[in-house]
């Protein structure tokens, strides 16, 4: 008993700030008046917590949850390099914490990818919620069909300039938002198509069956990667926007920003 | 009804007449428990319950043991039975009813009203400064947290006068003192808001005809660049790492020059 203890204490013995995974109010509550910063993290401040860092997504894998919280954390300068912290989360319950995970803060690689979130053009919410559309599309396909689908967010002014229309725009003079939950599955729909999505910095769906027209040198993305990832890639070089594709072959959603990669999700942990 | 009253003196006699009364007393007995268990069995299946929780009047009963179902429900079986015992007592002949009934029939609805128009007032008052608190909640300021409680009481007023004007108090001048109210309001909103109403009409007339779209170069007044994204009050124009972002008033009064080359 006194061993498990012993162990239990060496890993929350001097750790510079706690990361809380939770909104559960009362759990918050408890960390209030501890000396040692609590950091907040989830995808909505629930419990109205002074110092908070949103999540792009509900992270499934308690690996990926707490590194994007440190990524966050310590964009945000709450959390320098070298601080020890621990992570409560949940891994099997739904409702409860029972994990405890200390962590170096700079054990990970930056890879900037809650900088593709909060120091976008697009709003973060509309970076997310194009995010969940492109993991919805590649966990379902279309009608059991593994599906690609290109979507490029913000500068839309800029990236109209730098593409031109394969057909005619299905999206000219509406006004569809990708927040709105008719949108996964017209989206799904209009996936057949060939071409990019332009949406705005504020999520309207400006245009699909756009053909990209950047400048493709400078291009750092991984060999193998198909003309769809090029184009994305590349407009994000040549503007400020955002690219988010869906892979046709492999089934994996990424995020490019500034012409790299940023984010590599696998839309079936989800 | 002094005709009900002789037309059975003349059928019936007195002791039946008393044993109908009293049926009748019995009946209504059963008649406004019914009622009463209707009411709540109607706020359970309709979720009113739920709308009610935590309000004012819902507190205020619960500290007598009751809920407003339980209130609502008292105040109706309490008037058919008021009818029942009257209706009894005309039919048993036991007084002279007929001025009372006429009165209590004229007063009785009203007072009825009265009472849920309070009822009604107190729960539509509170739920609307939950709402108006719950839309101004990422607006931290102080002064933003007067606007729900005005809410309130704006409801609360309007509430007590519509009962107070049903039980007959005279209510000319708080009708009067409204009436300066809610025109001072409107005119704050006008004046406050008359940037926004125009850019807003502008915007759906905009929005609807998209006379140029996300992506155009355009000019507006001597602002030329290419339009980034467009909402119902506002353009954004962005040229050489400026952002405009012009009021569609202004759009709209000074005309757009769509450039094409």
């Amino acid at each position: 008993m006194s061993g498990m203890e012993t162990v239990v204490e060496e890993i929350i013995a001097d750790v510079d700030a706690v990361l809380l995974f939770s909104t559960d109010q009362s759990t918050y509550d408890r960390f209030e008046g501890d000396e040692r910063p609590t950091i907040v993290v989830g995808t909505d401040n629930a419990v109205g917590a002074e110092v908070y860092v949103p999540l792009p997504l509900e992270f499934a894998q308690t690996s990926a949850r707490v590194r994007f919280g440190i990524e966050g954390a310590i964009d945000q300068g709450l959390l320098e390099e070298d601080d020890e912290v621990v992570g409560l989360t949940q891994s099997f319950s739904e409702s409860r914490l029972d994990t405890a995970v200390r962590v170096r803060a700079d054990e990970f690689t930056h890879s900037g990818v809650y900088d593709l979130f909060v120091n976008s053009r697009a709003d973060s919410e509309v970076v997310r919620d194009v995010l969940e559309v492109a993991i919805e599309l590649g966990r379902k396909g279309q009608k059991g069909k593994p599906v690609g689908a290109l979507f490029v967010v913000g500068d839309a002014g800029k990236v109209m300039n730098k593409s031109r229309p394969l057909s005619y725009n299905p999206f000219e003079k509406s006004h569809v938002d990708v927040g709105d939950p008719i949108v996964n599955v017209m989206l799904k729909e209009f996936s057949r198509l060939d071409g990019a999505f332009v949406i705005s910095d504020g999520g309207k769906i400006v245009s699909a069956y756009r053909y990209l027209e950047p400048g493709a040198e400078g291009v750092d993305i991984p060999k193998g990667l198909g003309a769809r990832h090029m184009a994305g890639g590349a407009i994000t070089r040549d503007t400020n926007a955002v690219a988010i594709v869906l892979s046709e072959s492999d089934g994996m959603v990424r995020a490019f920003k500034a012409g790299s990669l940023v984010l590599e999700l696998d839309p079936e942990e989800y | 009804m002094v005709n009900l009253a002789e037309q059975i003196n003349d059928v019936i006699s007195a002791e039946t007449a008393f044993t109908l009364a009293a049926t009748v007393l019995v009946l209504g007995l059963v008649v406004a428990y019914l009622v009463w268990r209707w009411t709540h069995t109607l706020f359970r299946r309709t979720g009113l319950d739920d709308v009610v929780e935590g309000t004012t009047i819902e507190r205020g009963a619960g500290r007598f043991g009751t809920s407003t179902a339980g209130i609502v429900g008292g105040l109706l079986a309490l008037s058919v039975y008021g009818v029942a015992v009257l209706f009894a007592f005309n039919v048993a002949q036991v007084f002279d009813t007929s001025v009372f009934w006429a009165q209590v029939t004229a007063l009785l609805p009203k007072l009825l009203v009265a009472a849920f128009a309070v009822i009604v007032g107190f729960i539509v008052g509170d739920e609307a400064e939950l709402v108006v608190q719950e839309r101004l909640r990422s607006v931290k300021l102080p002064e933003a947290s007067v606007l729900p409680r005005l809410v309130k009481y704006s409801i609360y007023y309007i509430a007590a006068l519509i009962a107070l004007a049903q039980v007959g108090v005279a209510t000319t001048a708080l009708l009067v003192l409204l009436t300066a109210y809610v025109f001072g309001v409107v005119l704050l909103a006008a004046v406050a808001f008359k940037d926004l109403l125009a850019s807003g009409a502008a915007g759906i007339y905009l929005l609807l005809n998209q006379p140029y779209s996300i992506g155009d170069e355009v000019r507006v007044d001597d602002r030329r660049g290419i339009v980034q994204e467009m909402t119902i009050f506002v353009t954004h124009v962005e040229a050489d790492g400026k952002e405009y972002i012009i009021p569609n008033s202004r759009v709209f009064r000074g005309g757009i020059v769509r450039i094409r080359e």
